[in-house]
């Protein structure tokens, strides 16, 4: 590699070594933060997400392939990068307080997480396989750690072991996966398989490769059939990090599921079926097992499986506007889940848990305001109009039923009728019971910022979605 | 440039909500609320006045692109049909005002805002010409709605909500699969008047015909999807009632006429004798039921499945006179049953009872309570002289020249009508008074009576001299037939 090109490199990748190099420097200062001045860690996490955004967008004009074919730092890139910071700083932002009520609020945690976000962003970008599992485990390693970040809560030891467990059974799969590849068509590149393979696409030893990479790709979004650990670890980790995991690792997720799937090899190989199969059961299983369950964590939890399947319908479309609605779909998500975890975490106060969904009974009597933003969010989690939730699920159908796909547009909306049944009900406990206690949300600056950051974002985009439909579209690979 | 009026119509309840949510005292919410709907209300007569009636085009329409990469946008404007319904919606909007004056008495900022914001939306499903913008409004109206049910309503109002919610939601969503079948289908576009210029092929007519008839059937209600009415109907505040049978039951049969019938007009000919006879089996089916039943609320609300029904087949004779009483007979309904149901809610704050069985002799306690409650009785039962009338008249006449079985079993209707609201009528006003009531009542009040008169002043008006009225849409009911007959064959 010429220092030309290593420059070119180096300058692709730019915000995640900002993010990396800021996260080593803050895990050193961090130790010299005096206990009380915890703020000052959110202040410098929040700086350095900043940079590495003015990184990015400063780059985004040209498309820059960089390392040999390993990364890209392309539109497609941006648009999923920006999806992390958002995530990022908004959780940060909810940490603070949370972290000092739990005990948690040390250096680590916010270095894990800015680790995590450059894992993320490898993902993104990523172009090789390769790549896209050293993201994939990086990004992994810190959510372990994180989930069981509540040390003295068997909970969330619990969690984490789980977590751990599963999450290294699916990636050693997804390596298998990589190896099948790697044996038959002599590359890793993404660009390069397609090109190295001329036998029949539907070839069995292909095939299985495909399928051991779906199922690596999919625990990461918490789609069936490894959607197991998804409640555990959500009701287990501190809520500030389900709720990061819930949109961040998520979306990371289908960005690199987007990037493998359409693949022209793996598009040639029927692995739609597979997928659409996938979205099927998982928004069924998310939605029917939501319905039970007392606990708002777990519900969530839940929740976003379903929110995983809906998406998982953009993926099998595929095509311009099949990409485009996962990505605003993924966007609108981050902001109306951020916002609905935002009102869990602000219920954590002193001695109350708030997460059982009883603990919200008559809750709208003593915050009204408070209250209309948790409908807000649940309608948009529902997917009622003029929310933004309503345009990602129609953008969704549309790019379906362009492809032909009537009937699983049909049994998406049946699916999400059945899942508006619990939110809708959370909405009841809110308005029509009666409140059994006095409510003490801690309602800190950085959570009234987040809450009306995600707010704007759900209704914003419900009622004007052109610029961020324009976005999304300008924002497909291969432009 | 020309004053956006349909957008004014539209958003002055929003604009109204927003005012309310910053008051505190709980007098000043009621007069801003009342003061914003007569706004509103004065604003439409405004528009009426200006409304050309020789023309089936829209009128007063505004365009405004909202998403041009999928072809949608902000379409406002309206016809002969809908004019006649978003006057129908105002006026009941200061009604629902006043009709909750004292029966709302906790959170009534809440419940204000939910009203304005209800009444933002019905209109905005009247006057939309957007597709896409329609449905934001059909579907949105569900947040406001759910909540005045749930929040302000009966003993059994979580479950009767819910219960809506979800009717409804599936439903509409069946819909929206089907809008975006027709949006490929078309050309791409949202447009409503763009539509309904195409030709489809008659398969994908039955298809979106059926997926159509789902959401509509579900609000107007039609049998068997009629089950959430009368759980949401007796359970939902006066208001919440008045809105429902007013409005709400109308959006149905308006997603028939704006919809079915010119967009898919081989399917909606070919599929009319089923429609007839769900309609006649909602007429009869509707009439038994209020026969049997005891609960004043309940059976004023099994009446409207059966009178919903006459208006469904009105429309679906597909014949001039069929067509004009059904879309009259929505207005009729509208008036008649929305003043029924502010009767019982007035009665019922005054007794805290609903049943039949109560009462007795009201005639000597409140004479002019039961003097317009015998109006509306009347009304409802379509006697002469009455609004009802003729709407039933024409659809009648019209049900007959297409099918004389049809004509005959939509005529039992008329029956059962008469004898329901007659021996309602008997058992509470006439007779004895009964013990309890017999020094409680007070009359109707002045405020009350300001929600009244105009009701009944509309009830005789079309009943004498319905010329206005027919006028309106005649135009427009023209050429939607001739649209149906043209494409769909003539019958």
């Amino acid at each position: 590699m010429t220092a030309a090109a290593l420059f070119q490199s180096i300058l692709a990748s730019l915000p995640e070594i900002v993010v990396v190099a800021g996260a080593c420097i803050l895990l050193i200062l961090g130790q010299f933060v005096r206990k009380g001045q915890e703020h000052f860690l959110v202040w410098a996490s929040v700086a350095i997400v900043l940079m590495a955004a003015f990184g990015t967008l400063m780059l985004s004009g040209e498309v820059r392939p960089a390392y040999s074919g390993m990364f890209i730092a392309d539109r497609f890139a941006v648009f999923f990068k920006v999806v992390f910071y958002l995530a990022t700083v908004l959780t940060f932002l909810l940490s603070q307080k949370y972290a000092e009520i739990e005990g948690i609020g040390s250096s680590e945690y916010y270095v894990l997480l800015l680790f995590a976000l450059s894992g993320m962003m490898t993902m993104a970008s990523a172009t090789d396989l390769l790549s896209i599992y050293v993201g994939l485990e990086l990004m992994a390693l810190c959510t372990y750690v994180l989930t069981g970040f509540l040390r003295q809560q068997p909970r969330s030891n619990e969690a984490a072991l789980k977590y751990v467990i599963l999450g290294g059974v699916s990636t050693g799969i997804f390596l298998y996966g990589v190896s099948l590849i790697y044996g038959l068509t002599g590359t890793t590149q993404l660009d390069g398989m397609a090109a190295a393979v001329t036998g029949d696409p539907l070839d069995p030893g292909m095939l299985l490769a495909v399928v051991f990479i779906v199922a690596g790709l999919v625990f990461k979004v918490g789609a069936v059939p490894f959607h197991m650990w998804v409640p555990d670890v959500y009701e287990g980790a501190p809520t500030t990090i389900t709720a990061f995991m819930s949109v961040g690792p998520k979306a990371a997720g289908f960005a690199v599921i987007l990037r493998v799937f359409l693949n022209p090899l793996v598009a040639a190989s029927d692995a739609w079926i597979i997928v659409a199969v996938i979205a099927v059961v998982t928004m069924a299983l998310g939605s029917f097992v939501a319905l039970v369950q007392d606990n708002f964590k777990r519900l969530l939890a839940y929740s976003s499986i379903t929110h995983a399947g809906f998406a998982m319908f953009g993926v099998v479309a595929g095509g311009a506007d099949g990409v485009a609605s996962v990505m605003l779909y993924l966007l609108i998500y981050t902001f109306m889940n951020l916002g609905i975890f935002g009102t869990v975490i602000m219920m954590r106060n002193g001695d109350f848990s708030g997460e059982v969904i009883e603990d919200y009974a008559g809750f709208a009597k003593p915050h009204p305001g408070l209250a209309l933003l948790m409908l807000l969010y649940l309608f948009s989690l529902a997917g009622i109009p003029p929310t933004a939730g309503f345009f990602a699920k129609f953008y969704v159908l549309v790019a379906l039923v362009e492809r032909g796909f009537v009937v699983l547009a049909v049994i998406a909306v049946l699916l999400s009728a059945v899942a508006a049944y619990f939110y809708i009900r959370i909405v009841m406990v809110i308005y029509m019971r009666e409140p059994q206690r006095a409510f003490d949300p801690a309602l800190t600056p950085f959570v009234r910022a987040t809450l009306a950051l995600t707010a704007a974002g759900t209704i914003g985009i419900g009622l004007f979605p052109a610029w961020f439909l324009r976005l999304a579209q300008y924002s497909l690979f291969g432009g | 440039m020309q004053l956006p009026l349909l957008s004014l119509i539209v958003f002055t309840p929003a604009a109204g909500a927003a005012v309310v949510m910053f008051l505190r005292n709980d007098n000043a919410v009621r007069w801003t609320a009342l003061a914003f709907t007569v706004l509103d209300f004065t604003l439409c007569i405004a528009m009426l006045t200006g409304f050309d009636t020789t023309t089936y085009e829209m009128q007063f329409t505004e365009t405004h692109p909202w998403v041009p990469a999928l072809g949608i946008t902000y379409a406002l404007g309206v016809d002969g049909i809908s004019a006649l319904f978003v006057f129908l919606t105002a006026l009941l909007g200061w009604i629902c005002v006043l009709a909750s004056w004292v029966a709302i008495d906790r959170k009534v900022k809440e419940f204000m805002v939910s009203l304005l914001v209800m009444q933002a939306l019905m209109l905005g499903v009247f006057c939309a010409l957007d597709l896409f913008l329609f449905y934001v409004f059909w579907e949105a109206m569900l947040i406001p709605m759910y909540l005045i049910i749930g929040v302000w309503g009966g003993d059994g109002r979580v479950y009767a909500a819910f219960k809506f919610f979800l009717f409804t939601l599936a439903g509409s969503l069946v819909f929206l699969i089907g809008v975006i079948v027709l949006y490929f289908h078309g050309g791409q576009t949202f447009d409503i008047p763009a539509l309904t210029a195409q030709h489809l092929p008659f398969p994908v007519q039955s298809w979106l015909f059926f997926a159509f008839l789902i959401a509509f059937a579900v609000k107007v209600p039609m049998v068997p999807l009629h089950t959430w009415l009368p759980d949401a109907h007796v359970q939902a505040p006066t208001a919440g009632s008045i809105i429902l049978a007013g409005v709400l039951l109308k959006m149905g049969a308006y997603g028939f006429l704006r919809f079915s019938l010119p967009m898919l007009p081989e399917a909606s000919v070919h599929y009319s004798t089923l429609m007839q006879a769900l309609s006649a089996l909602a007429i009869v089916y509707g009439g038994l039921l209020a026969l049997a039943q005891d609960d004043l609320k309940k059976l004023v609300a099994y009446s409207s499945i059966s009178h919903m029904g006459l208006v469904t087949l009105g429309i679906f004779t597909l014949n001039l006179r069929g067509l004009e009483g059904g879309i009259l007979q929505m207005f009729n309904h509208g008036v008649t049953t929305g003043a029924l149901f502010l009767f019982v809610g007035l009665i019922y704050e005054r007794t805290h009872t609903r049943s039949i069985a109560d009462y007795g002799g009201l005639m000597k306690v409140a004479p002019v309570y039961t003097a317009f409650l015998a109006l509306f009785a009347l009304s409802s039962m379509a006697l002469p002289g009455t609004n009802s009338f003729v709407g039933e008249l024409l659809v009648l006449s019209g049900a007959f020249a297409a099918s004389l079985a049809i004509g005959s079993v939509a005529v039992m209707g008329a029956l059962l009508g008469a004898a329901y609201l007659l021996g309602m009528y008997g058992k509470v006003a006439l007779g004895p008074a009964s013990v309890g009531l017999r020094f409680k009542i007070r009359d109707v009040d002045a405020r009350e009576m300001a929600a009244i008169l105009p009701l009944a002043i509309f009830v005789l008006w079309v009943g004498l001299y319905p010329k206005p009225f027919l006028a309106i849409i005649d135009a427009s009911v023209k050429h939607l037939l001739a649209q149906v007959h043209d494409k769909g064959g003539a019958r």
